[in-house]
């Protein structure tokens, strides 16, 4: 698959006054690639994403997307990006066909037959009824099966399951994969780390407006934690080779990352003063929670 | 141009009982006043013709009304009724803010915008509709006036064609109401604040050219500035049917000043942030 760039932002910045929203946030999401963007509220990403369909101006910085800017060709960047909000309002005397139809004439009128069968029959909505007696989570199911039919390159989604239980929340999941295999890019926006750490491809981390840390997820699912407990007053010496690299310590616990062959580390850990050893996987969160956790310490200056 | 008819449609299904009722209410209006005018004629003519200088007959000239006006002038100050003024530009005023700011406070202008439309077709369509309205409206005044024609006896009778002048006049006034209302509407994100801008604009505008023509106040030195700050200086009905020599003048003026803020407001919707509803 062509793993080009559809997204590239350069210094995107957006100031209100004197206020910050976005500063700076240089990204590439390629074709095909499910891009995770995650931060508290505030920290930048519905203001990156609204600077992407053109609804807001940059005040520095540029961003393409399929070679089009996003503010002097956004009708064109809209033509192939299909967008969900965060809030989903939608007019309320509409059935939610009428509601269907409106979006997907507002698109040429593609789209319409496969949004219709998602919509009655993945999210099971009744669609002859008012969106006025919609819950807001089948308001959302309605606007997630617009997108998820839209013949577009790319997919934006901001918070896509905040509304949903958990058995749609599985189907948004499944959809966002079948829209990778499918070639399209998904811009996955939300709070919910196990949801994005299940699809995404790339994780962004926002922070106060800037983009903190860049993860590659595949890489990230390679890597070991290994927690070390060596007997008292040993002296340990760890070979450069093994690629184990020390991350924290606390009360004579050693944790380490390690991304290399696993053959020589069990070698050497069998040889090594250990006392206890635990060996897993790090989760999102507490990549997350070394940007936002209560103890964290980062830099201001970001990625 | 299918989305540019399918926001067109959409703004009908979501306003056509204010359009069809302030029509119909329109149409009643132009009815009842040829009916006010059958039954009240000679006693305005006996008025206007006798030496009485009272505040009432005053005013009545003052509107443009001569001493022996006929019936079609008699009718036209009637036009002039602020119900009249009240149901057109309570479209206006309403066209005017729901257009962007409206959209903007309720979310769907995401919806809407996210979609390949340009930020001028969504504009253009909100325009078309909303100056559709106008004339609609105004045609529905000299319908209900023709046939009120048709219907009640008067000393000369008007044909149809004698009503489209001021017709286009009122339509150009509603124009200027929608105008001023769109251009907030374009630069605001919440709706009660262009609605009260074009309601304060218009109802201040009417109140200053009714009290520049209340007769005790005639001589007064602020008087002539008063009048030519409001809008409906240039809403002259009587006028226009005897004769006609202002229409466009009228016209020009009013039609002018709602295509300049138009205008205005396609250049700052174009330029504007558009934010979140929240």
């Amino acid at each position: 698959m062509d793993r080009s760039p559809v997204i590239v932002t350069e210094g995107l910045t957006k100031y209100y006054g004197h206020l910050a929203a976005l500063e700076g946030l240089s990204v590439e999401v390629r074709r095909g690639e499910v891009f995770g963007l995650l931060g508290p509220n505030g920290s930048g990403k519905t203001t990156a994403i609204r600077l992407l369909l053109g609804m807001l101006r940059p005040t520095a910085g540029w961003a393409k997307v399929g070679g089009f800017d996003v503010w002097r060709d956004s009708l064109e960047v809209r033509r192939q990006v299909s967008y969900l909000p965060g809030e989903i309002r939608m007019y309320q005397s509409m059935t939610g066909y009428q509601m269907l139809k409106l979006l997907s004439d507002l698109r040429d009128g593609v789209g319409l037959d496969r949004a219709v069968a998602i919509g009655e029959r993945v999210m099971e909505l009744d669609l002859g009824r008012k969106i006025r007696a919609f819950s807001t989570g089948m308001k959302q199911k309605l606007a997630l099966a617009q997108v998820f039919s839209d013949p577009v390159d790319t997919l934006i989604l901001d918070e896509p399951t905040s509304a949903l239980d958990p058995s749609a929340r599985g189907l948004v999941l499944d959809l966002v994969r079948d829209a990778r295999s499918a070639g399209q890019s998904v811009i996955f926006s939300g709070h919910v780390l196990s949801e994005v750490e299940q699809v995404a491809d790339r994780v962004a981390i926002m922070r106060k407006g800037r983009l903190m840390h860049l993860e590659d997820m595949h890489e990230r699912k390679r890597a070991r934690m290994l927690l070390l407990r060596f007997q008292v007053g040993a002296t340990v010496e760890v070979p450069a080779m093994l690629e184990l690299h020390p991350r924290d310590q606390t009360d004579g616990v050693l944790l380490f990352e390690h991304q290399g062959a696993l053959k020589p580390l069990l070698e050497w850990l069998a040889a090594a003063p250990v006392d206890d050893v635990a060996i897993g996987v790090e989760d999102l969160q507490s990549l997350y929670d070394r940007f936002h956790g209560p103890g964290a310490l980062v830099s201001e200056h970001g990625a | 141009m299918r989305g540019f008819v399918t926001l067109v449609s959409k703004h009908i299904h979501e306003s056509r009982w204010m359009l069809v009722l302030s029509a119909a209410s329109l149409f009643g209006l132009g009815w009842l006043f040829v009916f006010v005018t059958s039954r009240s004629e000679l006693e305005i003519l006996k008025m206007l013709a006798s030496d009485d200088d009272s505040g009432r007959a005053q005013w009545m000239r003052n509107m443009g009304m001569a001493d022996s006006p006929n019936s079609l002038s008699i009718m036209m100050a009637f036009w002039n009724h602020p119900l009249i003024i009240l149901t057109l530009s309570l479209w206006a005023i309403n066209r005017g803010s729901s257009a962007v700011a409206a959209e903007v406070e309720r979310g769907t202008m995401d919806m809407v915008l996210s979609r390949p439309i340009s930020r001028s077709g969504y504009l253009a369509t909100q325009v078309l509709y909303a100056v559709v309205g106008l004339a609609l409206l105004a045609s529905a005044l000299v319908v209900g006036a023709a046939v009120g024609v048709h219907y009640n006896a008067l000393r000369e009778p008007p044909s149809a064609w004698s009503l489209i002048k001021p017709a286009l006049n009122l339509t150009a006034l509603g124009l200027s109401i929608y105008g001023y209302t769109l251009l907030a509407s374009a630069c605001d994100q919440v709706r009660w604040r262009p609605s009260s801008i074009g309601s304060v604009l218009t109802l201040g505008g009417f109140i200053a050219y009714v009290v520049s023509m209340i007769p005790v106040l005639q001589n007064q030195s602020w008087r002539p500035y008063l009048e030519k700050i409001s809008i409906f200086k240039a809403y002259n009905p009587v006028e226009l049917v005897t004769t006609g020599e202002s229409l466009a003048r009228n016209v020009s003026i009013l039609a002018g000043i709602g295509a300049a803020c138009i205008l205005l407001a396609f250049v700052v919707f174009n330029r504007r942030d558009l934010p979140t509803n929240a």
